[in-house]
């Protein structure tokens, strides 16, 4: 909001925020790591009158890693938004939008009540749709309309839900809701429909058409935003629902959930293989790597949760590095084509460097935060016995190793053509870099933000189940 | 209740009435949709717009029925139509690029019409039947919330149930809910510049009518406001209804003087948010928790957080009318 006010100072602004987030979300963490999960009443009326703010270990561990990533993204669209041919007209804009995009995910992750979860899902969905547009032209715009239409969409339903929700038990308080609910019709119509807006807001399988358009198409740090944190906003509330609210007795519907996942797995990746382009490229990646996330469904045992939670951090991380290296490359060479990357690795070594270590991750080599993910879903499927899934997982991670190195090995190569070239920022290189590495560090401290996950847990009394 | 035992004839009427009602709006949406002339099309949605604010007055809620008509009918409606007054001048203009995207809405259309109509049939049938499913097993409501909501009505410094609600016990839903709405004027400014249609002169009619109404309007608003602690009104039916103003002015063709649009329009803009945060954040240097009215005074913070917000919500609703950003003139 301030940095609407002040346009001349926006960066210095918005970078000062960032930092005060930041901070804001490590007090918090201190606090929740000391002394457990905790729960704010806004206004002092405590849960069925007014609306609580509740946070454990699930959504720490999500503001943390939207906190990291958000720094990143920061930094980097300092660099970004300079640029002489971006029109000064629209960079200003970025900012105000981008802190209310921001905003809005922090309020997501701390909400403990449906309606307020919606109206940040909206805020969210607005903000993301306006960034998308900022990219200007008619891909972006029109993109952005298919965007803001599947936004509206998905919300409409997912009011719909809450409304049932609400006149059949009388509050929005999740943790209430949680203490009454029993299935009944309403309860089921409810459950559908919730779940489908909101897995067309996360892009599961079917309905993941809008994504790639829409992803491509953004400013590279908007694009990184998306693919990093606002389809995992979405799959955050699922599975707070999931978990906390609808009647677990749903086994078939999360096979259903599971079958998607790993068609997602498969036609994100081979569509990945498919393109020409690298922005595409990373945004049906992200489309694949959605699917794992909902592997866990079908076997819903304390691993598989934890496998899947661990794979959305190191993806968040890793997409938002992928995503900016392809906006270097973008930058550097003017187009984003994968066949006429001409020595790409000799002249942005650093970049190179972030764009391969996020496909470790993405692929799930160790030590990478990916491979621990997929590693917890590997032992969860074999210890339930569901032979499929480890096939599809160990598949898709082959997949996600071609198209990595299709690009890899067209930037090492001379291609025909020779372009015209700028300059990159450093700090677009290194921003890019550093969150790279954090994707793999992930890996290697991996009990620490297990442990996190512990914190509150929604899911440990399900173990069983 | 008790009339309906006793005035069996009244609540025919009110029956017949209904009826009537459910149809009208039925068909209303259905032409409104069908109907392959957009100006046409707007039309049936101010209409539908209004009869949805008398199905809300018939469902007792009088303060969704004011933001409807003033919101969904009023303000809508002339986005809407300025909307295709801008589309109908850029079409005279006729490029290739136009008629490009127009022959690929048009295969689109037929490609939809031919290929998922029936699918988008069965899965809207599928919804409506799980729908009236549900409701008509939807058990009966406890009220334990609304005896809640009765109960600290005392302490929340207003009188009228959905505005303590709004303001004080889920004044957070609507704080965000104003951001909603200045992020979609910023959303709007951030497209850039619009090429201007031409402007004409307002006819006499319009001249007249603005100079009775546009006081009318923002006294309308002010009543809104004042009386929004006790009766139904409030902070964003007076918004709009000075946002209706506004847009009035614009369609005058009377335009803020360069010296305001800058910063001194901005702050306008965020002032009813800047008010409300600061209000909210105040507060717990003083002790309490986050937006914790304290009893003795919430009513008369309320009353300045909705002052604020009025403000806002008619200065965002008249900019958005606008649709891009006021001109800003660089000081030589």
């Amino acid at each position: 909001m301030l940095s609407f006010l002040l346009p001349q100072r926006v960066k210095l602004l918005g970078l000062l925020i960032a930092a005060g987030v930041v901070a804001a979300v490590a007090a918090l963490g201190w606090q929740v790591a000391e002394l457990g999960a905790q729960r704010y009443a806004i206004g002092g009326w405590g849960a069925p009158l007014g609306i609580d703010l509740y946070a454990d270990g699930l959504s720490l561990l999500m503001l943390m890693v939207n906190a990291v990533v958000c720094l990143g993204v920061s930094v980097y669209s300092t660099g970004y938004f300079n640029r002489a041919y971006f029109r000064r007209s629209r960079a200003i804009y970025f900012w105000p939008l981008w802190m209310f995009l921001w905003a809005a995910l922090n309020a997501l992750f701390l909400s403990s009540d449906i309606f307020n979860l919606y109206v940040t899902l909206e805020l969210l969905g607005l903000s993301a749709v306006a960034l998308v547009a900022l990219a200007g032209g008619a891909d972006a715009l029109t993109s952005a309309m298919r965007y803001l239409l599947i936004n509206l969409l998905g919300s409409l339903f997912y009011l719909l839900g809450v409304a049932l929700l609400y006149h059949r038990f009388g509050s929005l308080d999740i943790t209430i809701l949680s203490q009454h609910i029993e299935p009944s019709p309403a309860v089921w119509v409810a459950m559908g429909l919730m779940t489908s807006g909101l897995l067309l807001k996360t892009a599961l399988f079917p309905m993941h058409f809008w994504l790639p358009a829409a992803h491509a198409s953004a400013p590279a740090p908007v694009s990184a935003l998306l693919s990093a944190l606002v389809v995992k906003a979405s799959f955050y509330i699922f599975l707070r629902l999931w978990l906390e609210i609808f009647p677990v007795d749903s086994s078939v519907f999360g096979e259903l959930l599971g079958v998607l996942g790993a068609i997602a797995i498969f036609w994100g990746g081979v569509q990945a293989l498919r393109q020409t382009r690298l922005k595409m490229l990373i945004a049906y990646s992200t489309v694949a790597q959605l699917g794992y996330l909902f592997l866990a469904f079908p076997m819903a045992s304390y691993f598989a949760w934890k496998g899947a939670l661990f794979i959305l951090l190191s993806h968040a991380l890793a997409k938002t590095a992928m995503f900016m290296a392809a906006g270097n490359i973008l930058h550097f060479g003017g187009h984003d084509r994968i066949q006429d990357f001409d020595h790409v690795v000799q002249y942005q070594p650093l970049t190179s460097a972030a764009f391969a270590l996020a496909g470790i991750s993405i692929m799930g080599l160790p030590p990478s935060g990916g491979f621990i993910g997929k590693w917890l879903l590997l032992e969860a499927a074999i210890n339930s016995g569901q032979w499929w899934l480890v096939i599809i997982i160990i598949m898709g991670g082959l997949l996600a190793a071609a198209y990595i190195f299709k690009v890899i090995g067209y930037a090492f190569t001379q291609s025909r053509k020779s372009h015209q070239t700028r300059r990159v920022p450093i700090r677009m290189e290194w921003t890019a870099l550093i969150l790279a590495i954090a994707a793999i560090l992930l890996g290697l401290i991996a009990p620490w933000p297990l442990a996190i996950m512990d914190i509150g847990l929604p899911f440990s009394g399900e173990a069983a189940g | 209740m008790e009339a309906m035992t006793s005035l069996p004839l009244m609540t025919l009427m009110q029956l017949l009435f209904d009826t009537l009602l459910g149809f009208a709006l039925l068909w209303l949406g259905w032409r409104a949709l069908a109907s392959p002339d957009l100006f046409q099309a707007i039309v049936l949605f101010i209409a539908f717009g209004l009869l949805m604010a008398i199905v809300w007055v018939r469902l007792d809620a009088p303060d969704v029925a004011l933001a409807e008509a003033a919101i969904g009918a009023g303000l809508t409606g002339a986005l809407l139509l300025t909307t295709l007054a801008r589309l109908e001048a850029k079409n005279r203009s006729k490029s290739a690029l136009e008629k490009k995207h127009k022959v690929w809405l048009m295969t689109e259309n037929v490609k939809l019409k031919t290929a998922s109509f029936l699918w988008l049939m069965v899965i809207l049938m599928l919804l409506v039947s799980g729908l009236v499913y549900a409701v008509l097993t939807l058990q009966e409501q406890t009220f334990e919330l609304q005896m809640l909501v009765s109960k600290n009505l005392e302490s929340s410094g207003v009188s009228n149930p959905v505005t303590a609600v709004l303001l004080n016990f889920r004044g957070y839903d609507t704080l965000l809910e104003m951001s909603v709405l200045l992020l979609a004027l910023l959303g709007v400014w951030s497209f850039g510049g619009i090429p201007k249609p031409h402007e004409s002169l307002p006819g006499p009619v319009l001249n007249m009518l603005s100079r009775l109404l546009i006081p009318l309007l923002i006294i309308v608003a002010g009543y809104f406001l004042w009386v929004g602690s006790d009766a139904p009104g409030g902070a964003f039916q007076g918004g709009s209804v000075l946002g209706a103003a506004g847009v009035l002015l614009l369609l005058v063709g009377w335009r803020l003087c360069i010296r305001f649009v800058g910063l001194p329009l901005r702050i306008i803009l965020v002032f009813g948010l800047g008010v409300f945060v600061s209000a909210a954040v105040v507060l717990i240097f003083l002790g309490r928790q986050f937006m914790e009215y304290p009893p003795s005074v919430a009513g008369a913070l309320i009353l300045l957080i909705e002052a604020a917000a009025t403000l806002s919500i008619g200065i965002t609703l008249a900019a958005l009318f606008l649709v891009g950003r006021p001109e800003f003139r660089r000081h030589k």
